[in-house]
């Protein structure tokens, strides 16, 4: 047998190997968290916060491929939803889910009033007028003083709870994002797999040759828009909730650019890259913490070297999550 | 029923690309639109389609009234297009560059596809299954999964008719299908196109490859400057003087014209093998 024969003979048990191995370490490390200390935990809490505004924003840009640099705004629409809905600001103390619903349905809303006038704009266009939408957002919040409390923000934000189960320490976050962001990445999945899904890869491969074969872009644009914006609305709201305390700072063009360096990093259009993308970008300047100023030096190196060396992501759009459960379930 | 157009005009400024044509297209048959470079053969297929809008005039399919709308209602109203430079969803494979296609029909469904993986999987095997009659048809069943963009040119063509008929549109409109081909490729071409015939079908071809139009169609129409100069049977625009004088120069000239339509191909396919 030659080398190129064993090598084609052990590759899918190996492979199927390494996705086990994957699979094990991601639920031992599910596993483990509750036992960490806190300081971890939130760390774990605000990776998976990164992850879910990462499953949001990949609709737009991964799946449609509309360069969005204003996702932040739909971050700090759920998060003064929150803020506004459950504080004694306008005193007024909702309940959680409650909030979680107004927030999904604002942030859809967000979402389409910032696709109608983009619709005809792509590329370098597009990422600018949305980079400015992202901004008026933040100039809003930090100038209506009377409703948002301006920079300041608004403090003592009530804690949130469940059906009567209260939701307050890093751990009881960590299991409500957990089952959000699988519940988000499910959906993300299956409309990616689902027509509209098709539509919106013809979208970013062929706008003019989409609508050719009959497809309505600005419906299925405006789709992309509002499903990504209620992601990132969440995300917001129970960014909110966890911190209790919101502000301007925390919506930057910064964070905008953030999210979408995870995508790029991680693997563009694909929900497995954005977590490795998250992980990287998220988790890794915590631990590099203790080099001060040097980790913002390094990460950029790193950045550069795994786009040089894998320019389609750390998990490349073809290795899907369809490719993960077919290698895991051998089908 | 048929297609029309209504003394249809185009002009971008002071240049008139097609000047009050008037003619229509029966189902059924295979019709050619050819003429010289720059006669407006591809503009007219551009506007049907919906790409170009139209300066004055009318296109009507079945009666209902092209012009006026969109370019995807245009493609609902059964109007399906290739191009003349191949566009395909370079990154889908072959299959989903199909399956797409059914993106109108199936759309409303998507909730339920999202919520409810039998129901998805169901609908996705449906749409599958027709896509897949459809490749075999163009030899293309073996190539499914493969990306479109990463196939060999001449499949490509192949690919982007496919996806013009998985739909079974009732006008169905080919610029330069030929283009770039081989002299093998094109006789395949010929074949499958003449396959694809079907009572209720009104196919239009825009080519330069005489031996493939004048194989394959029922009623050549001959543009000139913008003009419909002469419409009729294959035989009768050969036997044609108008045709021979405007567009072939002189009956002795054909040789020289087919070998300009070689030339050109012969352009096509370095230019498009570099672009790949």
């Amino acid at each position: 047998m030659s080398v190129a024969e064993s090598l084609a003979a052990v590759r899918p048990r190996s492979s199927r190997a390494v996705a086990f191995l994957v699979f094990a370490v991601a639920i031992a490390l599910i596993a483990a968290t509750p036992f960490l200390p806190n300081y971890y935990i939130r760390v774990i809490d605000s990776l998976l916060i990164y992850i879910l505004l990462g499953i949001g924003l990949n609709i737009v840009i991964g799946y449609t491929g509309l360069l969005d640099l204003g996702f932040v705004a739909f971050y700090a629409v759920g998060a003064y939803s929150y803020a506004l809905l459950a504080s004694p600001q306008l005193d007024l103390h909702l309940p959680f889910l409650l909030i979680l619903v107004v927030a999904a349905c604002l942030g859809a809303i967000t979402g389409i009033l910032l696709g109608i006038p983009v619709l005809r704009l792509r590329g370098d266009y597009l990422a600018i007028v949305t980079l400015g939408f992202g901004e008026i957002v933040r100039i809003i919040i930090n100038n209506v003083d009377w409703l948002t409390g301006g920079p300041k923000g608004i403090a003592r934000l009530d804690k949130a709870s469940i059906l009567g189960i209260q939701i307050a320490r890093p751990v009881d976050f960590f299991w409500l994002l957990l089952v959000v962001v699988l519940l988000a990445g499910l959906v993300a999945w299956r409309l990616e797999r689902s027509i509209l899904g098709k539509a919106w890869a013809a979208i970013r491969e062929d706008q003019d040759a989409a609508r050719g074969i009959g497809i309505n872009t600005t419906n299925a644009k405006l789709a992309a828009f509002a499903t990504s914006a209620t992601i990132g609305s969440i995300a917001g709201a129970i960014f909110a909730a966890s911190q209790r305390f919101v502000s301007p700072e925390s919506f930057t063009l910064q964070e905008s650019v953030l999210i979408v360096l995870m995508i790029v990093i991680g693997g563009i259009g694909n929900i497995l890259g954005i977590v490795a993308g998250a992980a990287i970008l998220i988790l890794l300047p915590e631990v590099l913490r203790e080099f001060a100023e040097w980790r913002i030096l390094f990460l950029g190196l790193l950045m550069i070297f795994l786009i040089i060396v894998r320019p389609a992501g750390i998990v490349p759009r073809s290795f899907g999550p369809d490719k993960l459960i077919r290698r895991l379930f051998g089908k | 029923m048929t297609l029309v157009f209504n003394k249809l005009r185009k002009e971008y400024g002071q240049v008139v690309a097609i000047d009050d044509v008037t003619a229509s297209f029966a189902p059924g048959l295979i019709h050619g639109v050819i003429g010289p470079n720059g006669a407006g053969k591809s503009t007219l297929i551009n506007m049907t389609a919906g790409s170009y809008t139209v300066s004055a005039g009318s296109i009507m399919l079945d009666g209902k009234r092209l012009d006026k709308l969109k370019k995807y209602q245009i493609a609902n109203s059964g109007v399906a297009r290739t191009y003349q430079n191949i566009r395909l969803f370079d990154q889908m494979t072959a299959l989903e560059n199909l399956e797409v296609c059914f993106y109108p029909s199936d759309v409303g469904g998507t909730w339920k596809e999202v919520v409810w993986p039998p129901y998805a999987s169901a609908r996705r095997d449906r749409r599958r299954e027709k896509c897949m009659e459809i490749l075999r048809l163009f030899d293309l069943q073996g190539h499914a999964d493969a990306e479109a963009g990463s196939l060999p040119y001449g499949r490509q063509r192949m690919l982007e008719i496919a996806r013009a008929l998985v739909c079974n549109p009732r006008l169905l409109l080919l610029d330069e299908p030929a283009a770039g081909l081989n002299h093998h490729e094109t006789a395949d071409l010929t074949a499958k196109l003449a396959a694809q015939r079907s009572p209720d079908r009104i196919t239009i071809i825009v080519e330069h490859d005489m031996d493939l139009v004048m194989a394959l169609c029922d009623n050549i129409i001959v543009m000139h400057h913008g003009k419909l100069l002469f419409q009729g049977t294959p035989a009768e625009v050969q036997a044609s003087t108008d045709v021979q004088l405007a567009y072939l120069g002189t009956a002795n000239d054909i040789d020289d014209i087919r070998a300009a339509a070689q030339d050109r191909r012969a352009q096509l396919g370095i230019r498009t093998r570099r672009r790949s």
